[in-house]
């Protein structure tokens, strides 16, 4: 799993441990070595836009990858006419094209029956400052639809697309802002790590194993919301 | 008709680095036509929306779809004008289609629905929409 270190990443890890799987937890931060040592997990550090970093995960992946978890993420929040277009380009490189570099690399890997998880977002139906992040959490959703299509029956491949989450991230995001926000979800709360990790770990295993080129859309209601 | 801005995606290769050029030069010259006020269409194939294209095409193409939904959010008070059409191989009959070109004439093609919706959508106050033009749909397989 990429973008393991962060606050969700972690909850998923810890999610996919208990069902026991073997973990490789992957994050640019170094803290992500002492996440895994709680696991009993290997930990590597490793830049997933460089093509370095992409031979060290496949290399810590060993042979056979059951499951690949495509979590790694940033923002870089502007109006478009204030967004810079490194601030875009490094958005879409991280969250996107790193994702699409790893798991092409993974492919001779996976056995069969393995599943791709491609963590997404509700804002990839669009959010304000967000075109950078929109543009790249909807790229995941076609990306998987197609290899699902290309790598049925042996893998499967879906996403999972949260709106807000209690992480350290919207944690500091103003309070006011976010009692606004979450006043827009029919659940009337903001989503937790648990409930990502939960759908997460349930694709992972093969009571879905019918479940292949989906998004599902862990947002509370929010997308049916006006 | 207004002066539309029409940008196509064509066909990526195997880079996964193009992933990231293409949607990075469409932010650029996207923007700069919504700040010069021109109506903004952009063109996918509607077979890479649904992922039975590439891999790396369906990343793009939906990839542009985001865009677009965050850009009409933000650009709705300003009155920018941005949609998607997504029609039948776009770039199939072999000629590249470049990302900033703006094939306005094309419109004037009665033959051809997607350059009719394009022409459409150059005189329409919609925003944020994707027209589908053909029988591609999510769910349906394809012929």
């Amino acid at each position: 799993m990429t973008g393991a270190a962060g606050g969700l990443g972690g909850r998923i890890g810890e999610r996919l441990a208990a069902a026991g799987h073997e973990l490789v937890l992957v994050d640019l931060d170094p803290d992500v070595e002492r996440v895994a040592a709680a696991q009993g997990a290997r930990g590597v550090v490793a830049d997933l836009t460089k093509p370095e970093g992409v031979k060290a995960v496949v290399e810590a992946a060993g042979t056979e990858v059951g499951v690949l978890v495509n979590n790694a993420g940033i923002t870089r929040d502007a109006r478009t006419v204030n967004m810079t277009e490194a601030n875009f380009a490094a958005v879409i490189e991280i969250n996107l094209t790193a994702a699409i570099r790893l798991t092409l690399a993974l492919e001779p890997r996976f056995v069969e029956g393995a599943s791709v998880v491609n963590m997404s977002s509700r804002a990839s139906l669009g959010n304000f400052g967000q075109a950078n992040y929109s543009a790249s959490k909807a790229g995941l959703v076609g990306f998987g639809r197609a290899l699902a299509q290309h790598w049925a029956p042996r893998v499967r491949v879906n996403a999972v697309a949260p709106s807000l989450v209690d992480t350290p991230m919207t944690q500091a995001m103003p309070p006011e802002v976010l009692a606004k926000l979450v006043a827009k979800i029919p659940a009337g709360r903001i989503g937790t790590p648990d409930d990502i990790a939960g759908i997460v770990a349930f694709l992972a295993l093969p009571d879905a194993a019918y479940i292949t080129g989906q998004v599902i859309y862990a947002c509370g209601g929010r997308t049916v919301a006006p | 008709m207004s002066d539309l801005f029409v940008l196509r995606q064509g066909p990526l290769g195997d880079d996964p680095g193009a992933v990231t050029r293409a949607l990075t030069e469409a932010f650029v010259a996207v923007r700069e036509a919504l700040e010069a006020r021109r109506p903004v269409v952009i063109g996918v194939t509607a077979g890479d929306l649904l992922g039975q294209g590439g891999p790396l095409d369906a990343a793009v193409a939906t990839g542009l779809l985001g865009m677009v939904r965050a850009l009409e959010i933000e650009g709705a008070k300003a009155g920018w004008r941005i949609n998607v059409v997504a029609g039948p191989g776009l770039a199939e009959d072999g000629e590249k289609q470049e990302f900033g070109v703006a094939p306005v004439d094309e419109a004037a093609d009665e033959e051809d629905p997607v350059a009719l919706t394009i022409a459409m959508l150059a005189e329409s106050e919609l925003t944020g929409q994707l027209l589908q033009v053909g029988g591609a749909n999510l769910g349906k397989l394809p012929a």
